[in-house]
């Protein structure tokens, strides 16, 4: 399934009912959902917060491949920005420490199984899978 | 979509998904409520980064006036994001079972 989506977070629903979609074609794992939603969000929402050279719309693209859901962001005619190198967070830093900003891609990190940059003719494409827990696979 | 109003006891209830797109709805109530301030989580689905800079910015509001935010009643699923953030170990953020 693949899909276009605007510059916006108000497009955040409209991710939502697609993702529904994909989702409702087979029987999955409840716990797969919420890591999908999240890592897409979170990639989604770092492309449109800092490409803003662009005004090209954003690419979702979801697939099964065997038991896991590969899906991949492509953002169109932007600069390199590879969002898998993230800086560990301190999650045992102190109240007046704790920042939120870099907290969305240090949680993609810990909940997909894979993820992977490119950046090509001016692509920056992130793919990421998450896979079924082995009872439901 | 998400939903956030008082239910009885004065409890914050937090329903739907708290995302990067309703994140500026619930920081809007949730600056105007005073402590002691426990958020009953049993109907959110979903809680990005977004959500939980709102519940951080809104417990060090409260922990400078000595109290804080409580979570109760939170999912298995959106109860890992929590402690994946390490945001488990700054309030407490109970199970639901």
């Amino acid at each position: 399934m693949e899909m276009t989506f605007k510059r916006s977070i108000h497009e955040l629903q409209a991710i939502v009912a697609a993702t529904d979609l994909f989702f409702s074609e087979r029987r999955t794992d409840p716990a797969l959902r919420l890591p999908v939603d999240l890592s897409i969000e979170e990639l989604f929402v770092n492309m449109v917060k800092y490409n803003r050279g662009t005004n090209h719309d954003i690419t979702l693209r979801l697939d099964w491949i065997g038991d896991a859901v590969e899906v991949s962001l492509t953002d169109h005619d932007v600069e390199p920005y590879d969002p898998t190198c993230v800086p560990e967070l301190d999650v045992d830093a102190p109240l007046a420490a704790r920042r939120p900003r870099g907290m969305g891609l240090y949680l993609v990190s810990k909940m997909v199984d894979a993820i992977h940059y490119e950046y090509r003719n001016r692509e920056s494409k992130v793919t990421f899978t998450k896979r079924m827990a082995q009872d439901h696979a | 979509m998400l939903d956030i109003r008082y239910g009885e006891d004065r409890h914050v209830l937090l329903v739907g998904r708290l995302d990067a797109a309703q994140a500026a709805t619930a920081q809007a109530f949730l600056d105007e409520v005073a402590p002691p301030c426990v958020i009953d989580a049993g109907g959110l689905e979903y809680i990005s980064s977004a959500g939980l800079g709102v519940l951080l910015k809104t417990h060090k509001r409260l922990a400078a006036a000595g109290s804080g935010i409580r979570l109760i009643n939170v999912n298995p699923h959106v109860h890992d994001v929590f402690r994946y953030s390490g945001m488990d170990k700054l309030f407490s953020v109970t199970c639901s079972t």
